[in-house]
This record gives structure tokens, sequence and C-alpha cells, in this order.
């Protein structure tokens, strides 16, 4: 039996052991579940290791210290994140901890601010003084938002007025949340058609002869 | 008749599944061929790329797992045999760890196979994965072989002939990211918001909503929104260039045009079921008011 062939009968069997599920709950998936979060984790190391760390910090400092010595204060930072194992040193780790969240904050911080506020608040705030259909979807838009703002601002009790907008609001979200439920099955249908397209033309056919 | 409603509101989900199962098998033993019309986002993208001169550096970013393989792929071949049938360079890049990097070298390597003139390091180079995506993005605008020193043989990058023109991301004419999850985002907010290069997505359905918001302020220049998105593509490719379209035709692979088959009849059966569902569950309430009163 030739290797792919091997592999694509543990495919097969996993697959099925997965949606054994369905059914009830089973040993069968169980050993699928754990078999798949533990090589999930194995072939992340592997490949941080691989595709990383090896050519980014230790094959630079192997071929030339004297220029890239300056890597081994992320090298270190990195190996500092584990001493919370030691009960005694764990205070350390905080150190790296707090200086790789400062680091996304201030990445995130630019990234949020324009990549999505501004360049999206441009584009959904459109001068009145000319109307056309983009100005009507815009305003639309801003409706949507401020109810829906309302509806989250728990600060105040709600009048009678901002209960009707905050109302509003609700219908905002149900169709925002309606769209996202279609997406939803589209792509977890597009899962089960991809799994099943596997058993039945690479699986099934080939073991029953049919080209 | 009634009976019957009256016991869809007790029956084991279990038939549904069943049901669920064989009305999507169906249409992968006996393909039905439903026509799949295109939209406006997957066209932008698709005339973007159509526009490129040869010679051209377009950045392919294999941003899914296994997890969301059905709809990504089939997007990414098509991107990749457009770019390669326009004689467009290519550079490949994964920032999803778990599996990314098999799924690109696969797509990598069944692609490229289907265009024999092709040689690696000059028409294509596949960069290989990297931790830390959002870090990794805002290198890219300084210098590539920072965060890149190698591909993902690890052969350094200052050797690969198609690399020496290139030193950062400013110098690609495009990025199409396949993508689930944030790592899309991160192309749109790191790459195109601060080195002004375009961005075409290509995210899973169930990520597309949030994408319309990026869409409509300007921020991408198309979008292949989930299996729907790349069935369109795979339309748009087929009829732009004939000699592709073999790869569309064939019974055994798997395409996103044939997969909209079996979505087609799920969700009218889903649609089904929750009309049926409902006019149960309203007959039912009915029932109990008129025995109240």
């Amino acid at each position: 039996m030739e290797l792919g062939v091997v592999g694509t009968w543990i495919a097969a069997l996993l697959t099925l052991a997965c949606l054994s599920f369905l059914y009830k709950d089973n040993p069968f998936f169980r050993f699928a579940e754990s078999l798949f979060a533990g090589v999930s984790l194995g072939y992340y190391v592997g490949i941080t290791l691989n595709q990383t760390l090896m050519p980014n910090l230790w094959e630079p400092m192997r071929q030339n210290f004297g220029q890239n010595w300056d890597l081994l204060v992320p090298g270190l930072l990195g190996v500092i994140l584990y001493m919370r194992y030691l009960p005694k040193f764990g205070w350390v780790s905080r150190y790296a901890l707090a200086i790789y969240v400062t680091y996304y904050i201030g990445v995130d911080f630019t990234r949020r601010l324009h990549g999505e506020v501004l360049p999206q608040l441009g584009r959904a705030i459109l001068p009145l003084s000319h109307f056309d259909s983009r100005t009507l979807v815009s305003a639309i838009f801003m409706l949507g938002v401020g109810s829906v703002l309302i509806y989250f601002f728990f600060s105040r009790e709600q009048g009678p007025v901002t209960k009707r907008i905050a109302r509003a609001g609700i219908w905002f979200l149900m169709i925002s949340f309606g769209a996202a439920f279609g997406f939803t099955v589209m792509g977890r249908v597009a899962l089960l058609i991809g799994r099943l397209n596997f058993l039945i033309l690479q699986w099934i056919y080939p073991m029953l002869g049919i080209s | 008749m009634p009976g019957f409603i009256d016991r869809m509101l007790t029956l084991d989900r279990r038939w549904i599944f069943l049901f669920v199962l064989v009305s999507v098998a169906t249409p992968i033993i006996y393909p039905i061929g439903l026509p799949v019309t295109t939209t406006g986002s997957t066209r932008a993208a698709f005339e973007y790329i159509e526009a490129l001169k040869p010679g051209d550096v377009v950045w392919i970013s294999f941003d899914y797992g296994p997890s969301s393989a059905p709809e990504n792929d089939p997007m990414a071949e098509a991107i990749m045999r457009q770019c390669f049938t326009k004689k467009v360079r290519v550079l490949v890049s994964v920032f999803y760890p778990l599996g990314g990097l098999g799924l690109a070298n696969s797509a990598v390597a069944k692609v490229t196979a289907e265009f024999p003139d092709l040689k690696y390091g000059e028409d294509y180079v596949n960069l290989g994965y990297k931790d830390g995506a959002a870090a990794v993005m805002h290198r890219l605008g300084d210098d590539i072989s920072g965060p890149f020193p190698t591909d993902v043989n690890g052969r350094p990058i200052g050797e690969i002939p198609m690399m020496r023109g290139i030193h950062d991301i400013r110098q690609v004419k495009l990025v199409f990211t396949a993508a689930t999850g944030i790592i899309g985002e991160w192309w749109i907010t790191q790459v195109h918001s601060q080195f002004g290069t375009p961005i075409i997505i290509g995210p899973t359905a169930v990520s597309a909503p949030k994408y319309y918001a990026y869409l409509n302020a300007g921020q991408l220049l198309g979008m292949l929104g989930g299996m729907k998105g790349a069935a369109e593509y795979e339309k748009l490719l087929a009829g732009a260039h004939p000699e592709l379209a073999k790869f569309y035709k064939t019974t055994r692979a798997f395409t996103a045009t044939k997969g909209m088959d079996g979505q087609t009849v799920i969700h009218t059966v889903i649609l089904a079921f929750i009309v049926l569902g409902n006019y149960a569950f309203f007959r039912a309430r009915a029932a109990k008011k008129r025995g109240a009163a």
C-alpha cells in the first residue's frame, strides 16, 4: 500500500471519528479530538522553530554575532517569559510580558486609529450638500451606529425618546446578526462540502475502483 | 399533514443532520452545474489583476489553515493561476501557524506544475511562515529581508534573483490574502493604511461581513467572500482565459464552483426547515392560546 493511500485512510477514518459526535459522544471522537490538539501543538512548536526562531534569531547570531548581538535582547525576553514556571523567579516573566504588551499596544494604536477609525469615519460621514443614493445609505448607517450606541449606553436610565431609539438599535443589530448568521451557515456548510468531497472522491471512489 | 407538522417540533436533531448529509453528498456524486452570478467586489478584484503588466509582483499570503481550506484553497489557486497566465511574478507568504505552510506548499506545487515554464526564484518565491504577523507586516515597509531573511527552504533572499529588485512592500503591486480570523485585518490596517499597498481579501464566509466596512471605506480593492466569492472568481477566470477552464471542468478535483451546487441545495433545505419549524411553532402557540381561552 502506498504512503499516500495510508494517509488518505487515516484522514478518512479520523474524519468519520469527528463526525460520529453528531450521533453522540463516543471514544473515537475523543481520541480524534485529543490527537488533533496534540498534533496541532507539536506542529506549532516545530514550524515556529524552523521558520522563525532558526532563520530570524539563531542563524544570524551564529553567522555574525558581532553584527547581530542585539538579537539577544528579544531572545532573552522570550526565555524570560518561561520563568513563570519557576515559583521563585516567576515575577521576572512580568517584565517580558510588559514589554510585549506595550509593543503591541503601540502597534495596535496606530493600526486602529489610522487603519480603521479615521478612514471609515471619513467615508461614512458625507456632506449633505450633495444628496444622492450614497448619502442616503451613509445616513442610514449613521442612524444605525447612533441607535446601537444608545442601546448599549447603560450609564443613565432610558427615557421615552431614548427607549424608542434603542428599539431601533435592536433592529439594526438583528439585521446585522442575520447577515452574519447567513454567512456563518455558508462557511460551515463549505467545510462539510470539503470533507464530504474528500471522503467521496478521494476515499470511497478509489476504494470502489470508480475513476 | 397536521400530525407531521406537529412532529417537527419534537424531531430528533439527528434526522436533520442526516438530511443535511444527504443533501450535501448528492450534488458531489451527481453534479448539477448550477449557474454562479458574479458580484461587484469580486469583479473589481479580477479586473485589477487583469490590468497588471508582465513582471509586476503580487504578494499572495496563505493566512488560513485546514479548517477553512475548502473556502480559501480555491481562491488562492485561482489568483495564482491568473497571475502566472499574465506573467505576473508571485511572492508567497504564510502567517497562519496551524497548517498554513503545508497548504501553501501544496497549492504552489499544484499550480506551478500546470505552468511548466515557470522558474522558482525568477517567477515566484515562497517566503514561508513567520510568527507574529502584525509585527512582521509592520517591518515589511522598511525591508522585506528583515523579517524574511531566507525563503521557505532556508536560501538567503539576497541570493534569489527575483528578490533583487524588491526591497519593501511598496514595490509590490498588490497583496492578496486568503484569510481566516484577524490576519486579513492586519494586512489592511498595517500594510495598506501605512504603506499604501492595495489589498484584495479572500476571507472565509464567517469573516466576510466585517470586511464590508473596509470595502465600503475604500480600503480594499476587492473581496472574494467565502466559497461563493471563490466560485465567482473561477467563473471570471474561466471566461477570460479559456485555457484555464479545463481546471474547473474535471470531475475529481475540488472547485468552489462545484461546491456551490451543494451550497444551493443545502440552503434550500435549511430555508425549508426554518419555514416548517416556524409554522409548527406558531401553530402550536395558537393552539395553546385557544386552549387557554
